[in-house]
């Protein structure tokens, strides 16, 4: 450990912490563009110096180590005129864009102008013309008249994906990011690089001109497309009195994960957001007689209750047939388990998800579920699902989920829906199962509700609801409550009231969940 | 008249023929070096002989080679630095031209003598004519047991490599020469950690000047308290000053450290071209903050020229005549930089450029009267904050222009 002060504060860190982190973890923030955890430090930017005491020239707080007895001032008269210095050099030669570029809210030009400078331009030369639409990949644009040339996203090609794809050409004032000519940006992690260009020179056409970011409020959830259980934030639009919407959920970000993502998350889970807002179930159906009949959750619980305890009650449970999915929680598979599996004893319960894609060697993996470990480790095993013998040995089914659809053509999954009494959809999204099932019930995604994961290499990970729910109730919810009303081991599940209540009990009953 | 030691046989015909200079006792250092004494022996001897740097920057060669660890389980590379890029200064082509067998000898010995097997020599791509010189007498050398596996029978091996650079100012800058060297854009590297430590490949690397190797041989044959002898007491041996601009006699002149400038412009180069007055000299290369008229009398040595606010440099002393506007000395200066900044980093990369607007206006015609002062707060804003010196090299001598010859500018200035 090495003990040092900054600000006249005492603090100690451990050996060979800079002075930036140090400062981080004490809660002084030090401007910084080139800086970025991922990487080591690059030096460049200039913004981040720092006097210490007894050197004759500032010093960069993202390199310099620590020493003991170090004496650093971030506030000193020097550092101030250094980084207003360094600020007025990159604004000399930026455009003025704000009002038209993305970046305006979450720009750290922006801010550290708010924050240190605020002094009038004396620039009266004509600044550099520069390309202001260089497209470098798919989605992404670069604005090479806003670019300070901190080059993260020269690092991040170079490190992280290790493509190699962007450089610095020319030299000086002429100083620009460039790709090969022809060979756009072609890998699954290129998304990130809006995120990590500190101003607005590479922009996203996912998100291009459509909002502003303080119209957006972000809340914390996990990816759920795949199995790593990226810790993700999701930017969605309140919106406002009077005034609809088209979207609600604008953009996904990279949420720090050291432990899972580290800082990134892949552009398959970046740009798949739509499925938050698209073909969504909105009311409770029951579909008879050619007619959709919207039922309160109440009237629909009565139905469902009605109709399995009659097959309780005529001794056939064996031909109630439940049929699940690995995006559901851990607590809501751990319920399923407990209801059905263990409380009446049912043999016909399956999982079906989607079918797995492939894996890209770094973030994304091939189960394009995210918890089909959760299920392994509550005790579901993979049962291959048979429509045939489905058919035959089912009188009531209860389907979470729109999958089936990926994994056999309707006109096979009518057929054998066509043989079973009563069919149960609980689902978020609208699909061509909806005219096949007698009842409808649209539940909740991983965003909207309270629960945990547990991703591929083991690690649980908890949320809670990031955005409002459209209307669907949380399957953990809808087990719960059919739980009571069947009075299956009513004694255990009366106390159940929130997915906390039911992790407990997983902790409890299971190694795995401790 | 000074004893001259780098130029003395600069006059021999065809000195660079191995031959010719074998026989002008050429590679006697080497010998003695090689087979009479042992490494630790020669690095004391640079040490005692105040050796510093002739690239500009002026750090004592025998520390820094001391400074290169022993025993690392990696290589160690010599990088002969003949970028000679400082606006200025040609000496070092001079003794590339004339005497490569010397500057060889010096590399032998100085690899030698640090435990180093591999030397390259960084030259200027411009210099095309000169590394093919070098190369032949490479050969020369390697063909005569000079180079190679186990020279004179010592057991020391060496090969050296000459590289062309591709036309960049900063590449002479140590770090940039390195990366440069690696196959890499030319960007200087932040220091610590130093290229002694982690340098060429992230192995040590020693990198020295064409005229600080140059003087090595000559050490090792009369000794260091003779090469002190030849200079000052912190300042060992000559110096080669390169004369240019409105004098009657520009060129090289090799004379002890501690000369007097007013000597060296108005005695040994003649003085002023066609009768013309002076008015400024710059003493050490363009990034040497220049001096005014009534400056010049002071004794060319690193500590006296930093007394005055300005430094010896590469000793490349460039005489201004009264003739020369001020602003056309200030416009070349701020040229140079901008086109020469490589971009790295925010100060210089838009100090130097915004520098350069601002005095192309004033040449148009439409300065303003508050442009002096912008542009010494730019200057200021340069220095000390910048990932290499290359950002001190351009404030200073703006600075010193701009403070010094301030009357003259504000009268290009419009309104």
């Amino acid at each position: 450990m090495a003990k040092f002060f900054i600000d006249d504060r005492a603090v100690e860190v451990k050996e060979g912490t800079t002075i930036l982190r140090a400062a981080e973890e004490v809660g002084i923030p030090i401007p910084h563009f080139c800086y970025h955890p991922a990487f080591a430090p690059e030096g460049s930017c200039r913004m981040c110096l720092v006097e210490i005491e007894g050197l004759p020239k500032l010093e960069l707080a993202c390199s310099t180590v620590v020493r003991e007895g170090m004496k650093v001032h971030t506030k000193s008269p020097r550092v101030i005129e250094a980084r207003q210095a360094v600020l007025e050099f990159l604004l000399a030669e930026h455009p003025l864009d704000c009002p038209i570029c993305d970046k305006a809210g979450e720009c750290k030009l922006q801010d550290y102008f708010e924050a240190y400078g605020l002094f009038e331009s004396q620039f009266k030369e004509v600044k550099e013309r520069r390309d202001k639409k260089v497209p470098i990949s798919k989605n992404l644009i670069l604005d090479r008249e806003r670019c300070i040339l901190c080059t993260r996203c020269v690092r991040f090609l170079d490190e992280i994906t290790a493509t190699r794809d962007a450089g610095v050409l020319h030299r000086g004032i002429h100083s620009e990011i460039g790709i090969y000519e022809s060979e756009f940006i072609d890998n699954n992690y290129a998304g990130n690089l809006a995120e990590l260009c500190p101003v607005g020179a590479i922009t996203d056409t996912d998100f291009r001109f459509k909002t502003r970011t303080w119209f957006l409020e972000k809340k914390a959830s996990i990816c759920p497309l795949c199995s790593r259980g990226c810790n993700i934030l999701i930017d969605w639009l309140p919106g406002f009195p009077r005034i609809p919407t088209t979207q609600r959920v604008f953009r996904i970000r990279a949420r720090e994960n050291p432990d899972v993502n580290k800082f990134w998350i892949c552009d398959f889970g970046r740009y798949g957001y739509r499925y938050l807002d698209e073909d969504r179930q909105e009311k409770i159906l029951l579909k008879k007689g050619g007619k959709d009949t919207e039922l309160s959750w109440e009237k629909a619980r009565l139905y469902l209750v009605e109709k399995i305890k009659s097959l309780l009650f005529m001794k056939k449970r064996s031909r109630l047939a439940v049929i699940l999915h690995t995006w559901l929680t851990n607590e809501e598979l751990f319920l399923a388990h407990k209801i059905f599996r263990q409380g009446l004893g049912l043999e016909n319960i399956y999982i079906v998800d989607p079918p797995a894609g492939k894996g890209d060697g770094f973030l994304l993996t091939e189960e394009r579920t995210p918890n089909s470990r959760g299920a392994r480790e509550i005790g579901f095993s993979a049962v291959p699902l048979d429509l045939e013998s489905l058919a035959t040995t089912t009188d009531i089914l209860l389907l979470f989920g729109s999958f089936l659809e990926s994994r056999f053509s309707l006109a096979d999954i009518q057929r054998a829906f066509d043989r079973i009494r009563t069919k149960v959809l609980l689902t978020p999204h609208k699909s061509g199962l909806d005219g096949l099932v007698d009842i409808v019930i649209p539940t909740l995604l991983v965003a909207e509700k309270e629960g945990s994961l547990t991703n591929v290499a083991g690690r649980v990970q908890t949320f809670t609801p990031a955005l409002d729910n459209g209307g669907g109730l949380p399957e953990w919810k809808i087990l719960l409550e059919l739980a009571k009303e069947l009075r299956v081991n009513y004694k255990y599940f009366w106390q159940l009231d929130s997915p906390l209540a039911v992790r407990r009990e997983m902790a409890r009953e299971i190694p795995f969940f401790k | 008249m000074e004893e001259k030691i780098l130029t003395k046989d600069f006059g021999v015909k065809n000195l660079f023929e191995i031959e010719v200079y074998l026989k002008q006792g050429g590679y006697k250092a080497v010998e003695k070096a090689l087979t009479r004494m042992k490494p630790a022996e020669i690095l004391e001897e640079v040490k005692k002989a105040n050796l510093r740097g002739r690239g500009g920057a002026g750090f004592p060669a025998g520390v820094k080679w001391g400074f290169v660890p022993q025993n690392v389980g990696r290589p160690k590379y010599l990088c002969v630095n003949a970028d000679e890029g400082e606006p200025g200064t040609f000496k070092d082509r001079y003794i590339m031209t004339h005497n490569p067998h010397l500057l060889i000898e010096g590399i032998i010995i100085t690899s030698y003598c640090v435990g180093i097997h591999q030397a390259f020599i960084y030259i200027r791509g411009e210099y095309e004519a000169i590394a093919q010189r070098l190369e032949r007498g490479i050969g020369e050398a390697g063909k005569k047991g000079y180079l190679g596996s186990n020279i004179l029978g010592s057991g020391f091996d060496l090969d050296i490599v000459v590289h062309r650079g591709a036309g960049a100012y900063i590449c002479g800058e140590e770090t940039a020469l390195l990366e440069s060297l690696e196959g890499k854009r030319g960007h200087p590297r932040l220091k610590p950690p130093f290229p002694a430590s982690v340098g060429l490949f992230q192995c040590p690397t020693v990198i020295n000047n064409v005229e600080t190797l140059a003087n090595v041989p000559f050490i090792i044959l009369h000794g260091a308290e003779w090469f002190v002898s030849r200079g000052l007491p912190k300042d060992g041996g000559t110096r080669i000053f390169g004369v240019s601009g409105m004098v009657k006699k520009p060129g090289i002149y090799e004379l002890p450290l501690g000369t007097s400038l007013k000597r060296i412009i108005f005695d040994l180069a003649g003085g002023m071209k066609d009768g013309k007055k002076l008015k400024a000299v710059i003493p050490g290369g363009m990034s040497a903050p220049l001096l005014k008229a009534d400056e010049i009398d002071i004794p060319m040595d690193f500590d006296s020229l930093v007394q005055v606010g300005s430094m010896l440099g590469s000793a490349a002393v460039i005489v201004i005549d009264e003739e020369t506007p001020i602003l056309e000395v200030l416009r070349s200066v701020a040229k140079f930089y901008s086109h020469e900044s490589c971009g790295q980093c925010t100060p210089c990369r838009i100090g130097t450029s915004w520098v350069y607007k601002i005095v192309q206006r004033i040449a148009r015609g439409q300065g303003e009267k508050d442009d002096i002062d912008t542009i010494i707060r730019l200057a200021e804003n340069i220095k000390g904050k910048t990932l290499c010196p290359m950002g001190d090299a351009a404030a200073l001598p703006i600075l010193s222009i701009c403070r010094k010859f301030r009357d003259e500018l504000e009268a290009c200035l419009a309104g």
